[in-house]
């Protein structure tokens, strides 16, 4: 069955490939690719974000009461993310290959200690919780993500 | 409730970090000092002090230092006053450890037995604080089921090692050597070990962007190793002898179980670029995997620890070449990771802080782990090469941890040298704003 954890995490895994293609663009030296491959993985991330920040927390907090709690937390971590994208993608742009990967490491082990938070604590939490509203939430999850 | 963000502070992992290498500095000074009759056996007063300061000085203070940071993030297990219990706990394990390596050197019993006892207390404090922390903490991850399965093994290796303490200051009736063995087995495969497995479900495919660990081997693997290890020590009370060797044999192979199973996924990393920590993981899974294979030799060959230098290039391979490397590894992510989210959090969102690559850069760890790799080369073939080798290996590895200690302490300094930049552009925007 279905589960707002596994779907949510195969979404990471997703995440995860894109941001793997572009740092193999960029140790081949071919930093135009890398940018394409960075720009795919990051619309693909914000994509994410907003999924959660526009259905699966509000939907959470509206049926727990928990406003303050983890979604809170997982929101201001997303804002660390767009900055550290936005500064990583910055560098490829400027062609500073250097920079770029100083800031993918950053940018990775945030990301990777960010998505374990989710798919370890507040995906079982919103599985918990919401399993009369779990048809619907997954189905506008789906579109969500599968939009182009 | 689950607490998210209840990191502890800096501070309280930091001393660990700081302190441990200077204990591995000071095992290669006593190495380089004593000579070539360190490597007479592992019994010689020398070896038990320098691997006694290399395994309670580097290891357990980097371990126990580690889970005081990493508790209440893979775990949701929060300490009660962090910085007090991570300031005990580091005191405790620096003297206890001295004391304990000035004891063997001198087999003076007061300070065998004061050792024994500053390090039983330290090690009470810490499993207090950790299993009150614990308490309540489902255990829904292998990574959650192993912490507290090495928990449980450090209360082992500690208990063992304090008898085998005052047995050896006053003279006690004990079978020495066999729970030596022991004492051992509890410290590098049910503590250590599992511990070390714990942690690499979770960083092996969050450093390396591998695929998981298969659940099922990740659940079973600290079952496995705690009942190998029981199974050794009941066969020793009862006097089994083919029975402690079973047990022997089946930690040694679960360990290379666990070593090959890492090895193969990080074969399948998706990141393109080797860095520091993973060449020094590489390093410590091979020479993990030579040294638990000599150690299932004697299993099935007891004779075998009669060979010259096996006994001691096993423990070389082991700690030198296989535990030290991950620790090492993991504290070159650790250190400037945390050192960013520190910068990060104090610049609430406004000032942007420094990437990793700023705080402690590539190449400076590159040359360092070339060093240590050059050091651990020349102990190994000191063993055999005593008269030659002995004190340049222990120079060696005297420099490369002085180091490490070096390059953990300059990224610690520009983390700070960032945190007042940070804090005085701060102070302008929101005076301005």
């Amino acid at each position: 069955m279905t589960t707002i954890r596994s779907f949510m995490t195969e979404d990471h895994r997703r995440c995860d490939d894109l941001f793997a293609e572009a740092e193999q663009a960029v140790s081949k030296g071919n930093l135009d690719l890398a940018l394409v491959a960075f720009g795919h993985f990051r619309s693909a991330m914000l994509a994410h974000f907003d999924s959660e920040e526009k259905t699966l927390f509000p939907t959470f907090e509206a049926k727990t009461g928990m406003r303050m709690g983890p979604t809170q937390v997982m929101r201001m971590e997303h804002e660390q993310l767009r900055g550290l994208m936005d500064d990583a993608i910055n560098a490829l742009k400027t062609a500073d290959a250097e920079d770029y990967l100083g800031q993918a490491d950053t940018l990775v082990i945030m990301m990777q200690q960010h998505n374990m938070k989710e798919e370890n604590m507040l995906y079982p939490m919103c599985d918990q919780h919401l399993t009369a509203e779990l048809p619907a939430v997954l189905e506008r999850l789906e579109t969500e993500l599968c939009e182009p | 409730m689950l607490a998210f963000e209840n990191a502890p502070p800096f501070a309280a992992p930091l001393r660990f970090f700081l302190t441990a290498p200077l204990f591995a500095v000071l095992a290669g000074l006593l190495v380089a000092f004593e000579g070539p009759d360190i490597f007479a056996s592992r019994w010689t007063p020398g070896a038990l002090a320098a691997t006694h300061l290399i395994t309670i000085g580097f290891m357990l203070q980097v371990m126990l230092g580690a889970l005081i940071q990493i508790l209440p993030v893979v775990a949701g297990a929060n300490l009660k006053r962090p910085l007090a219990v991570a300031r005990l706990v580091n005191v405790g394990l620096s003297a206890g450890a001295l004391l304990l390596a000035a004891g063997f050197l001198s087999g003076i019993p007061a300070l065998l037995g004061s050792a024994a006892l500053i390090l039983a207390l330290t090690v009470l404090l810490f499993l207090t604080a950790t299993i009150m922390a614990l308490i309540g903490v489902p255990t829904t991850s292998p990574t959650i089921r192993g912490i507290k399965f090495a928990l449980f093994s450090l209360a082992g290796v500690v208990g063992l090692g304090i008898v085998l303490a005052l047995g050896l200051a006053y003279g006690w009736p004990l079978p020495l050597m066999a729970l030596a063995d022991l004492h051992a087995g509890w410290g590098l495969g049910g503590w250590a070990g599992v511990l070390l497995a714990a942690m690499a479900y979770v960083v092996v495919p969050m450093f390396q962007l591998t695929p998981g660990y298969p659940a099922r081997s990740s659940w079973w693997f600290p079952v496995f190793m705690l009942l190998m290890l029981l199974l050794w020590s009941v066969a020793l009370i009862a006097d089994w002898p083919l029975l402690v060797r079973f047990g022997q044999l089946g930690a040694a192979l679960a360990g290379i179980a666990f070593a090959g199973l890492t090895l193969r996924l990080q074969g399948k990393r998706r990141r393109a670029r080797p860095d520091a920590t993973y060449r020094y993981w590489q390093l410590g899974l091979t020479n993990s995997i030579f040294a638990l294979f000599l150690l299932s030799t004697v299993a099935v060959w007891p004779a075998a620890a009669d060979i010259d230098g096996w006994t001691l290039a096993f423990g070389v391979l082991l700690v030198a070449g296989g535990f030290l490397p991950f620790i090492t590894g993991m504290l070159y992510k650790i250190v400037p990771f945390l050192s960013w989210m520190h910068l990060q959090n104090s610049g609430q969102a406004k000032v942007p802080a420094p990437a990793m690559n700023k705080i402690l850069s590539e190449p400076e760890m590159h040359r360092q782990m070339l060093a240590y790799a050059v050091a651990l080369a020349l102990l190994l073939a000191a063993i055999f090469f005593p008269v030659w080798l002995a004190r340049p290996a222990g120079l060696a590895f005297a420099i490369a941890n002085g180091w490490l200690w070096w390059n953990i302490a300059s990224a610690i300094r520009r983390y700070r040298l960032h945190l007042a930049d940070i804090e005085a552009k701060l102070a302008v925007k929101l005076a301005t704003s």
